[in-house]
Parts: structure tokens; C-alpha cells; sequence
């Protein structure tokens, strides 16, 4: 199975090999979707997981045990749709395609494409993007 | 034989006449041949809902007791106009509020639409007839006497797409312009756009009767920038800003499904507009002009990136639409400004109107300029003027 993660981590973390150790210890396939790490400042990595359900529950409790914070995805970008009038603004940035306009002309958001690059939030003009 | 507006207007009352909207109109027109379509449609329906920062609302407060002469005026924040009589003012679209720049005039026109309460400070240095000095109230739009809209320049008549040739984001009120020409914007509603559907502006004029924020509305002038020099394509479409229309309508009766605040990041406050065009269907050259296709609406592509914006590339609403175009030999996404779905929305709610006899087609009272052109703003001295 597939799931994806925003993992936040402190500066003592981020020079630990996490990636690595998820791989080997865990079995797991890692598809690195969007990083924000620096030295000293701690940083962000939205991530996604490919392998079993035993796998996956046991690399995100080791995750959580070292300190890393882990979030499923999904929740982190909240869009008010019912204000949504359509204009397709958003989509000018969305590059992994969680945005679009489907036949209708309306708009689409399917989370699971979503890799929290947070452009949306700013390039909403109704601001109905935010990351929770 | 041509038909006449007053003979369209006679079928409107009488419930027989035919309306269809512009994107409709230009299906049909790939099967049937103009000369049916021109004796057979009556009116065809345009919309538009995009940002519009040339917009604003005229309101007039009431008289307090005893009388204020209301020099400084600030609505939730946010200033308004203050040089007419005692208490009358004009709110902008885009006047920011003191206190948080993503609120501003188009959200307290808003606000009032959604019959919201609103907070009032107005200072004078007092008078003779108007002694008071300063107030603080709330007032919203059953309060106060007159709240109607009037917007300087609306409803471009094509507009230009925009990019972005540097390295680094730019956040213009074309949205979200990604570096290195990696998206473009667009900003009309293309075929079913009001004035890319009747592009000599035929039967649009002062006086013409229109679908303004939900409501009944009225084109009271040409537009501010109205320019009628812009370089036309093979079917008449202008590559760029051309003809605009000023529109005046009671906002007391509008609708935020129609009208909507937005901000656009590190830009500011605007107003999404949302303005419908009835355009009679009097004979086969309007239908040809309503038959036009996305295909053949052009525009250019300008960089944002550079001074004066020039325009680098050339396109067509088909291409936009699609989602993706070729520029400088990759491709680039494409995402438009203005909401195609609640254009669509506007057509239909106005042709229900006229199919129910609620809303009459008007002859325009006078005819726009012929002749006009876009000027910039120049540095000059003061011994310039003098000589």
C-alpha cells in the first residue's frame, strides 16, 4: 500500500539518515516529494510510502519514537471548496496536478496528488487554501 | 431580413423568442450556416466573472443630527472618498483597510451586499450648517440611502496572457507567475466573453441594458483605457486590451454569487465581477461576429518579467483552454484568472430572464467613441508646460 507523509523534524534530526534506515529497516519504498531541510534549523520532508500495512505502521512508530513528527498528508492542506468560485488561479501552480479544472470548468482538488508544496495558498485570491 | 431590436423585444414579451448562449451559438454554428442561425436565434447570451480592480460603489450615509460635513471617511478600516457633498462618498475596489491588507473596499462592498453590518468613522472640521465633528456608527445597505455599484472600466475586450521571464516568482494580479516562463495566465472567458462577441461593438453602447452582480445593470460610458486602435486579427478580434465599458447597477440588490472580493497576494485587494451581455441576433454579420470560436480568438503572451510588459508569443483561447501551450519551443501550463463555470452560470440566469420576460433588450442612446487611444503618463517640467 501507498501513504503519504509530511515528516517535521528538529535540527538534532537532520543529520541523521533517516531515509536509510526507513528503507532497510523497514522495507519500504520512498518517493521524496517535496524537502525543506536545512543544517541547524531543523526541516520538513513530504514523503511517500510504498509497502506493507505492518511495514508502514512500524516505520512511522520508529519515526515517531526518534522524534520525528508525522502527519498523513491529507490533512495539511485545508481547502474551503463550498467559497470556491471556480477562477482556476490556483491551478497556475499546482505542478503535481492535486488542482485542476475538470470539463466543467470546475474545480477539482484530489488530496491524494496534493505534495503540500503550499503555492496554492498564496496564489488563491478567495485565500480558501491554508496549511493546517 | 434583418430583425429589429424592438421586434426581438415584441417576442421576448410574447414569450416565443429564441436565446442561447455564446458557447451554444458557436456549437451550432459548426452544423448550421449563419443565414439559418441569423433568422432563427433571436439573442445570443455573453458572461464574464473575473477580477475587475477598476470597481467601486457609490454610497450616500443619510444625514446625522445635527449635521456632518464628512471629510475623512473609513468604512471597517478602509477609506473612502470624501471630496463630494456633505454625505456622499465613493469606496474603491482596491483601497486597502488600515489594519490588514488583505481586506479592503471590494470586501466591504461585500460585506454590505451580504447585508452585513459595517462599522463608519467620519471626521469634518465642522460648519456653520454642519457642526458636527466626528462620528462612529455601523450602518449596513437597508441603512443607508443609496449603495450602487459603479465600475470605470470593466469587461476588457480581450486581454493579454501573462508570463514570467525572470528567476524568481512574481506574484501580479495575473496570479502566481512562476519563473522562467513556467505557467502562463489568461484572463477571459473567451468565446462566451461579452465583447469578443460583438467586436465592432454594433449593439453595445451607452445605455445598453446588462446582467451586473446578480442584478439588472447599465453601461453608462466607455471604459477608462478605451481603445480602439488595437491591432485586430482576420476576424475582427482586437490582440489585446481594447474596448471597455463602464457599468453602473444597484448593488443594494446584488448577489456575492456575483460578486466577490479577492486578494491577490503581495498585489492587493480587487473584485471579481460578474457581468452578462444580451447581443441580438439582428442579421448574418452579428451572427458571423457571435459565431467566432476559441480557435480564433488571439491573444498575445507578455512578460511580466520585463519593463512595459512586452508581448513575446502569440496564442488562441483554444490553446489556453487546453491547459497547456508551446512557448519558446517547451511546454508550459496554463490556468486562467477569470471563472469560465461562473460565466457560464451568468449566461444561463440571463437568458432565463429574457426567455421569461423579465429582462428587454435596449438600443443603445449613444454610440462609443470611434476613434480613441490608449495614452501613457509622461515626465514633463514645468518649463515644458509653460512654453
Amino acid at each position: 500500500m501507498k501513504r503519504r507523509y509530511t515528516l517535521k523534524f528538529t535540527p538534532m534530526l537532520v543529520d541523521k539518515p533517516l531515509v536509510g534506515k526507513l528503507v532497510k529497516s523497514f522495507d519500504l519504498e520512498i518517493n521524496i516529494l517535496n524537502a525543506d531541510v536545512a543544517s541547524g534549523k531543523g526541516g520538513m520532508l513530504v514523503v511517500e510510502f510504498e509497502g506493507t500495512a505492518s511495514h508502514l505502521r512500524d516505520a512511522v512508530a520508529w519515526l515517531g519514537q526518534i522524534g520525528v513528527v508525522v502527519s498523513p498528508m491529507s490533512a495539511d492542506i485545508l481547502f474551503v471548496q463550498e467559497r470556491c468560485v471556480d477562477c482556476g488561479a490556483c491551478t497556475a501552480v499546482c505542478q503535481s496536478g492535486a488542482l485542476s479544472l475538470d470539463r466543467n470548468a470546475k474545480l477539482v482538488y484530489d488530496p491524494t496528488r496534493c505534495v503540500v508544496c503550499g503555492l496554492c495558498v498564496h496564489a488563491c485570491p478567495l485565500r480558501l487554501f491554508s496549511i493546517a | 431580413m434583418p430583425k429589429t431590436i424592438r421586434e426581438i423585444n415584441e417576442k421576448i414579451r410574447k414569450g416565443s423568442v429564441v436565446v442561447m448562449s455564446a458557447e451554444e451559438f458557436t456549437r451550432l454554428a459548426r452544423k448550421e450556416s449563419v443565414e439559418k442561425l441569423a433568422k432563427e436565434v433571436d439573442v445570443v447570451t455573453t458572461a464574464t466573472f473575473g477580477p475587475m480592480c477598476s470597481s467601486g460603489a457609490m454610497i450616500n450615509f443619510g444625514h446625522w443630527k445635527p449635521g456632518i460635513r464628512m471629510e475623512e471617511i473609513e468604512i471597517n478600516g478602509v477609506d473612502c472618498y470624501e471630496g463630494l457633498a456633505a454625505v456622499d462618498s465613493y469606496i474603491g475596489a482596491t483601497a486597502e483597510s488600515r489594519f490588514d491588507c488583505t481586506y479592503g473596499g471590494a470586501n466591504v462592498i461585500q460585506d454590505l451586499i451580504d447585508g452585513k453590518d459595517v462599522h463608519l468613522h467620519a471626521r469634518g472640521k465642522g460648519t456653520d450648517c454642519y457642526p458636527t465633528k466626528e462620528i462612529d456608527t455601523w450602518v449596513n445597505k437597508d441603512t443607508v440611502n443609496e449603495f450602487y455599484l459603479f465600475n470605470p472600466r470593466n469587461a476588457y475586450q480581450n486581454y493579454a496572457a501573462a508570463t514570467n521571464g525572470s528567476d524568481a516568482i512574481m506574484y501580479t494580479y495575473m496570479g502566481c507567475l512562476l519563473p522562467h516562463k513556467n505557467n502562463v495566465t489568461y484572463s477571459t472567458s473567451g468565446e462566451l466573453s461579452p465583447l469578443l462577441n460583438d467586436p465592432y461593438l454594433r449593439t453595445i453602447g451607452i445605455g445598453t441594458r446588462i446582467f451586473l452582480g446578480g442584478t439588472i445593470g447599465y453601461v453608462v460610458w466607455n471604459g477608462t483605457q478605451f481603445n480602439t486602435m488595437q491591432e485586430r486579427n482576420s476576424k475582427g478580434i482586437p490582440m489585446g486590451g481594447a474596448a471597455t465599458l463602464a457599468v453602473v447597477g444597484n448593488a443594494k440588490e446584488m448577489s456575492s454569487d456575483y460578486l466577490r472580493a479577492a486578494y491577490f497576494y503581495k498585489y492587493g485587494v480587487s473584485l471579481f465581477v460578474g457581468l452578462g451581455i444580451p447581443i441580438p441576433v439582428l442579421d448574418e454579420e452579428m451572427a458571423r461576429h457571435l459565431a467566432i470560436s476559441n480557435r480564433e480568438i488571439e491573444t498575445v503572451v507578455c512578460d511580466y518579467a520585463q519593463n512595459g510588459h512586452p508581448s513575446i508569443a502569440r496564442t488562441n483561447y483554444e490553446q489556453l483552454r487546453s491547459g497547456r501551450i508551446q512557448l519558446d519551443g517547451k511546454t508550459v501550463k496554463t490556468a486562467p484568472m477569470a471563472s469560465l463555470s461562473k460565466a457560464r452560470e451568468i449566461a444561463e440566469v440571463l437568458s432565463g430572464w429574457i426567455k421569461t420576460g423579465k429582462f428587454l433588450l435596449t438600443e443603445a442612446v449613444a454610440s462609443f467613441p470611434e476613434q480613441s487611444c490608449v495614452r501613457g503618463l509622461e515626465p514633463r517640467q514645468k518649463q515644458e508646460v509653460d512654453r
